[in-house]
């Protein structure tokens, strides 16, 4: 972790989109934030071990030591789950020298500094994929169409629907309510006119990618529709590898290799085969 | 959009702010149920279908001191999302999300609730990390 005034929190499974921690350091450097890309398993908010709180303590108990000692002035987060336990518990119960923003919070904040570097135009008519459960302790249903409405020919196509839960992840955990949400969410796109679905949090891009394949709306993070106002490249190798048939050859042999292929055959390839909610 | 103020802890742990909380709770809560009605995610919970509002936060409230609670209430707990539905709605300001979340927790320890298996969770996400960042990201981001 590089000594920095800033933290750029991505939590644990973003590790399955570096692309979107590149970007995000990216921008953040674009409108004058240095931040420094902190997570994954040394870096837990404790959520994916809660069912044995004592565990989910001492991670989070570790990961605020650890920026505590980083000399970081804010931590900028990504993780809805990891935002809501800094707030609800970490922040509670441990004493802080930071103060804390969502991505979306840091980059609106800027939004001044954001707007003229959107030169880029991208022709796009886009819906967001918005749950209910976040939005009250950070206004990203509101924050992040507003931002994306700044890059040039992309138009906001604004739908009613507000998923439950705060994003795919809970409803993935509760038989019916993941498939629900996404007809849900097809059929928005198709009254709404979109061509775009975007996606704001890393677990509902997981479970979204796979309609482009099959359902024919493009879907992209918001951050990728950011970068692509920028004039940035990127590659979106999860959603690659989730549609590709052969996932181990769209991953690459030599990719394979180096990550151990025992471990991706044991832990990736599963996920990446899963069934499909619809 | 208000600057967030730096967080004071308030708890010597999360067993403390876990105690605070369930002693406000049981206080504040007049179990009227306007927390369940509200909430998106019932439906989801078979095993709550006719139970009345006002019983399945007996429920709950029982599950959260450690109680073997009941089906009905449990279901429920299960199905909790985080929606946020039942905090707009409480008339007491009780917090009934958190009061959900905590009640799961008990569950899980008293073995009311079987608990989430994440035991790959953590050797999935160094995997991931292992294919998508580059050597010089995993020694700065990890």
């Amino acid at each position: 972790m590089a000594v920095t005034e800033n933290l750029f929190w991505y939590g644990c499974n973003m590790t399955r989109h570096g692309e979107i921690i590149r970007l995000s350091q990216r921008l953040l450097e674009a409108v004058g934030v240095g931040a420094a890309p902190v997570g994954g398993p040394g870096a837990c908010c404790g959520s994916p071990k809660e069912s044995t709180p004592r565990i989910a303590e001492g991670m989070a108990d570790r990961t605020m030591d650890k920026f505590s000692a980083s000399g970081a002035n804010r931590v900028i987060t990504w993780c809805p789950s990891c935002h809501m336990n800094l707030d609800d518990f970490m922040g509670q119960s441990k004493a802080q020298d930071f103060d804390s923003r969502h991505l979306c919070e840091a980059l609106w904040e800027r939004r001044e500094a954001l707007a003229p570097l959107l030169t880029h135009p991208v022709k796009t008519r886009f819906l967001v994929d918005r749950h209910v459960g976040f939005h009250n302790q950070v206004p990203v249903n509101d924050i992040i169409p507003g931002l994306l409405s700044m890059i040039p020919g992309a138009e906001h196509v604004d739908h009613p629907l507000r998923g439950a839960s705060y994003m795919c992840f809970g409803l993935a955990n509760v038989p019916g309510a993941l498939p629900d949400h996404l007809r849900a969410t097809l059929d928005a796109v198709r009254d709404s006119g979109a061509d775009t679905l975007v996606t704001i949090f890393h677990s509902c891009h997981r479970e979204m990618v796979g309609l482009e394949r099959d359902h024919g709306v493009r879907v992209l993070n918001w951050v990728h529709l950011l970068a692509e106002g920028m004039g940035w490249d990127y590659a979106d190798d999860y959603k690659t590898w989730r549609n590709a048939e052969d996932k181990l050859a769209a991953i690459g042999p030599d990719r394979v290799a180096e990550a151990g292929e025992v471990a991706v055959r044991k832990l990736v390839l599963p996920e990446l085969e899963r069934p499909r909610p619809l | 959009m208000g600057p967030r103020q730096r967080m004071v802890a308030r708890h010597e742990d999360w067993s403390a702010l876990r105690a605070s909380e369930t002693a406000r709770m049981l206080d504040a809560c007049t179990r009227c149920g306007a927390c369940a009605e509200a909430c998106p995610m019932l439906p989801y919970a078979p095993a709550a279908a006719g139970a009345a509002a006002p019983d399945l936060v007996r429920g709950v409230l029982d599950a959260l001191t450690g109680g073997p609670s009941d089906p009905a209430a449990l279901a429920w707990i299960a199905a909790c999302t985080r929606t946020g539905s039942c905090n707009a709605a409480c008339p007491h300001g009780v917090n009934p999300m958190l009061m959900l979340r905590l009640a799961k927790w008990r569950a899980n320890e008293t073995g009311a609730l079987a608990k989430r298996d994440a035991s790959e969770t953590m050797s999935r996400v160094k995997v991931f990390a292992r294919l998508g960042f580059t050597e010089e990201e995993q020694k700065q981001w990890l």
